[in-house]
C-alpha cells in the first residue's frame, strides 16, 4: 500500500480529493477526441474512428450510439465502460417509455446516465467510469446539447468537446462556433473542429457522426406531426461533407 | 369408467331487444326493435315483437320470442271470448288487469316475458301499463323495459317527466316530439347494445285506430 | 356480488369544443346503506387535468394518494407539466403492475394538453385504454349513463352547453340506480381555467 488513501476507491483524501474520479478523468484524456454543437436547427455529435492497423474492420466500431428514437450520444475514453453505459441508458429510456408511452427528454436521459455515473463514485467495490459523454437530442424543448463526466457531473453546452484533443478542440470551437448556425453548417465545423486534432487525410470511415433533428412523420392514426429524431449519419452521408468542406 | 351423463334441458331462453310505450293525452305510443337474438347470435333482423291487439291495445313483449308468441295468442283468444260475452271490445285498462291473472296463473312456470301495454283507457286518455313475468304490474306515464331498458329509462324520465328541469313548464308532450324521443332513445340504445337494433317499430295509438312506422336502426 | 358494485358510484367524462368536463356523484356507502354525501371520487392531477376513479372506495382514496404522488414526482423530475396523454399512460402502467390482484377501480381521464386539445380516456382495473371521441362512462349507473350520453352529446358544445349536457346525463342516470346519486360535482376544464359547481340532486 503506497498511498495510505488508495485502500478503497472511493474514499476522500485529506485534501478533499476522490483521486480515483481524478483518474478516471485522465483516462478520458488519453481517449480519442469528440466533439458535439448545437445548430438552430439540431446537434451534432463526432468523433475520430481511428484504428491503428489497417487490418481492422472499420465498421465493427461504434462509437457514436443511439440510446432511444430522439437521443443518442458519444464517448471518449474506455470504450467498453462506455458500453455499459450505452446499456444501462438503453434499458432506462425503455423502460420510461413503458411507462409513459413518450420518448424521455434529453434532461432526463442525461440525469439518469449522470445518476449511474455518480453511483460508481460512491460505492463499494467498483470504479467510476473511465468515460466522458457528449449526449445529444431532441425534445419538446428543441435540440440540447450535454456532456457527462465520470464524477456524475453534466452541463448542457452550446459546444463541447472532450478526450485527447479537448483544449485546442474547444479553442477552435470558441473562435468558429455561432449561435445562428444551422444544423448543416454545425455538422461542418464539427467535421472541421475534428480535423485540427487528425492525424494523415480524413476519410469517410475514419469518423462517426451523429445528428440530432426535427423529423416529419405520420402517425398510426395518419397525423401528420414533427417529432425529435437521432440518427447516425452513413458513410455515403458523411462522405458528401467531406467533399463539400 | 366414465360415470353418468348428465341430460339437461333449459326451457328458458332470453332474445333479447328492447321495448317502451309513453302515453299523450290523446294516444299512447308503443315501440319496440325487432331484432331476435341468442347470445352472439341474430336470429332474425325483423321479427317483431309489439303486437296490435283486437282491441285496438298494443302490447309489447320482450324477453323470450317464443313465450311472448304464446302469450299473445292467448290473449288473442280471450279477447274474442270477451266480444262473444260482452258484445263489445275489451278496454285497454280491462285487458291490463286480465294480462295480470293470465301471467300470475303461470306463477310458478311463468312467460318468460317483460310486457309492456299501451292504449287508451274509458276516457281516450293515453294509458300504459308494463309488467314483470309473473304479473307484477304497475299504470304508468311512461315504461321501457328490455335488454337496453337500463339506458333508455333516464332519458325518458328526463324528456317525457321532465325530471331535473327546473325552468320547464310540466306538461304532455304532442305526438310529433314523442316520436322524434322515441327514435332518439332507440337509436342510442342501438349505439351501445348488441341486442337492440335492425329496424324499431313504432305503433300510434288514437281513438281512430293503430297505426305503424316503422324506422331503420344501425344493423352493426 | 361484485366489489366494484360494493360502495357504488357515477363518473362521466366529455369533450367539448376546447373544452372537457369530468362529472362524478357523491354518494358513499356500503351496499345499500348510504354514509355519505360528500364523497370525493373525481381529483385534480394539474391545473388542466382532472381525474375519476370508480369503484371499490379504499382503492379510489389509495390511488388518488398514489397519483398525486406520481404526478409530484414527474414535475419535480422533469420540471414541466405531464400532459392527459402522459398521465393516462401513466395511470394505465401503476394498474398494470398489479395484474393479478389489482385494484378494483375503473379510472376515467379528463384534460387539456399542453395545446388545449381536448383529451378523455378511461380504462378498466388493469389499464385498458379507451379514448372515444365523445363522452365515457363508468361506475355501477353505467348503463344509464351510457343512454343518457348517447342521446344528449353533440359535438363542440361550448362551456356552458357541456356543463348542462353533463350535468343532465349524471343526475337524470343515477337517480335509476340506487346505489349512485345524492348530489353531483361537475368540473369543466377550459384554457381559461376551471368551472366547478356541486349539483344538487334526489337524496334516497
Amino acid at each position: 500500500m503506497g498511498d495510505r488513501y488508495s485502500f478503497s476507491l472511493t474514499t476522500f483524501s485529506p485534501s478533499g480529493k476522490l483521486v480515483q474520479i481524478e483518474y478516471a478523468l485522465a483516462a478520458v484524456n488519453k481517449g480519442v477526441t469528440s466533439v458535439g454543437l448545437k445548430g438552430t436547427n439540431g446537434i451534432v455529435i463526432a468523433t475520430e474512428r481511428k484504428s491503428h492497423t489497417p487490418l481492422l474492420e472499420d465498421n465493427s466500431i461504434e462509437k457514436v450510439s443511439t440510446i432511444c428514437r430522439n437521443v443518442g450520444m458519444v464517448y471518449s475514453g474506455m470504450g467498453p465502460d462506455a458500453r455499459i453505459l450505452l446499456d444501462k441508458a438503453r434499458k432506462s429510456a425503455q423502460e420510461y417509455k413503458r411507462v409513459y408511452l413518450e420518448e424521455p427528454s434529453v434532461m432526463i436521459m442525461v440525469k439518469e446516465i449522470a445518476s449511474i455515473m455518480q453511483e460508481f463514485t460512491q460505492s463499494g467495490g467498483v470504479r467510476p467510469f473511465g468515460v466522458s459523454l457528449l449526449i445529444a437530442g431532441f425534445d419538446e424543448t428543441g435540440p440540447s446539447l450535454y456532456q457527462v463526466d465520470p464524477s456524475g457531473s453534466y452541463w448542457a453546452w452550446k459546444a463541447s468537446a472532450i478526450g485527447k484533443n479537448m483544449i485546442n478542440a474547444k479553442t477552435f470551437l470558441e473562435k468558429r462556433y455561432s449561435e445562428t448556425m444551422e444544423l448543416e453548417d454545425a455538422v461542418h465545423t464539427a467535421i472541421l473542429t475534428l480535423k485540427e486534432g487528425y492525424e494523415g487525410t480524413m476519410v469517410e470511415s475514419g469518423i462517426e457522426i451523429g445528428i440530432a433533428y426535427l423529423e416529419n412523420t405520420t402517425t398510426k392514426e395518419g397525423d401528420k406531426i414533427q417529432q425529435g429524431r437521432f440518427k447516425k449519419l452513413s458513410e455515403p452521408e458523411i462522405k458528401d461533407y467531406l467533399a463539400n468542406l | 369408467m366414465g360415470g353418468n351423463i348428465e341430460h339437461r334441458f333449459s326451457p328458458y331462453t332470453d332474445n333479447g331487444g328492447t321495448t317502451l310505450a309513453i302515453a299523450g293525452e290523446d294516444f299512447c305510443v308503443v315501440a319496440g326493435d325487432t331484432r331476435q337474438s341468442e347470445g352472439y347470435l341474430i336470429n332474425a333482423r325483423y321479427s317483431p315483437k309489439v303486437y296490435h291487439l283486437k282491441n285496438n291495445a298494443v302490447l309489447a313483449t320482450g324477453g323470450m320470442h317464443a313465450d311472448g308468441v304464446a302469450l299473445v295468442k292467448r290473449i288473442g283468444q280471450n279477447l274474442d271470448w270477451y266480444v262473444h260475452k260482452h258484445e263489445k271490445q275489451m278496454s285497454a285498462p280491462a285487458l291490463a288487469q286480465m294480462l295480470s291473472t293470465i301471467l300470475y296463473s303461470k306463477r310458478f312456470f311463468p312467460y318468460y316475458v317483460w310486457n309492456t301495454l299501451g292504449g287508451l283507457d274509458e276516457n281516450g286518455k293515453g294509458c300504459v301499463f308494463s309488467y314483470d313475468p309473473v304479473g307484477n304490474f304497475e299504470k304508468q306515464h311512461w315504461s321501457c323495459s328490455g335488454s337496453a331498458g337500463h339506458l333508455i329509462q333516464p332519458f325518458l324520465d328526463n324528456q317525457i317527466g321532465h325530471k331535473h328541469q327546473s325552468n320547464v313548464e310540466h306538461h304532455l308532450l304532442p305526438l310529433d316530439q314523442v316520436l322524434k324521443i322515441v327514435k332518439d332513445a332507440f337509436n342510442g340504445a342501438t349505439e351501445r347494445d348488441i341486442y337492440t337494433g335492425d329496424f324499431v317499430e313504432i305503433f300510434i295509438i288514437t281513438k281512430d285506430g293503430v297505426t305503424v312506422q316503422k324506422h331503420d336502426l344501425k344493423k352493426d | 356480488m361484485s366489489i366494484m358494485e360494493y360502495n357504488g358510484g357515477a363518473i362521466i367524462a366529455m369533450k367539448g369544443k376546447g373544452c372537457v368536463a369530468i362529472a362524478a356523484d357523491r354518494r358513499f356507502g356500503v351496499q345499500a346503506l348510504t354514509l355519505g354525501t360528500d364523497f370525493q371520487k373525481v381529483f385534480p392531477a394539474t391545473d388542466k387535468i382532472y381525474f375519476g376513479l370508480a369503484g371499490l372506495a379504499t382503492d379510489v382514496q389509495t390511488l388518488s394518494e398514489k397519483f398525486r404522488m406520481k404526478v409530484d414526482m414527474y414535475h419535480l423530475r422533469e420540471e414541466r407539466e405531464i400532459t392527459p396523454k402522459t398521465f393516462a399512460h401513466m395511470v394505465s402502467s401503476t394498474l398494470y403492475e398489479k395484474r393479478f390482484g389489482g385494484y378494483f377501480c375503473f379510472p376515467t381521464i379528463a384534460g387539456l394538453d399542453a395545446k388545449n386539445e381536448p383529451y378523455i380516456c378511461n380504462m378498466d382495473g388493469i389499464g385498458c385504454i379507451t379514448t372515444p371521441n365523445d363522452f365515457v362512462v363508468s361506475g355501477t349507473a353505467e348503463n344509464q349513463l351510457y343512454g343518457m350520453c348517447e342521446a344528449l352529446w353533440e359535438p363542440d358544445l361550448e362551456p356552458e352547453d357541456l356543463f348542462e349536457t353533463i350535468s343532465q346525463a349524471l343526475m337524470n342516470g343515477v337517480d335509476r340506480d340506487a346505489i349512485s346519486g345524492w348530489g353531483g360535482i361537475v368540473h369543466v376544464i377550459t384554457p381559461e381555467g376551471v368551472i366547478t359547481r356541486t349539483l344538487k340532486g334526489r337524496m334516497d
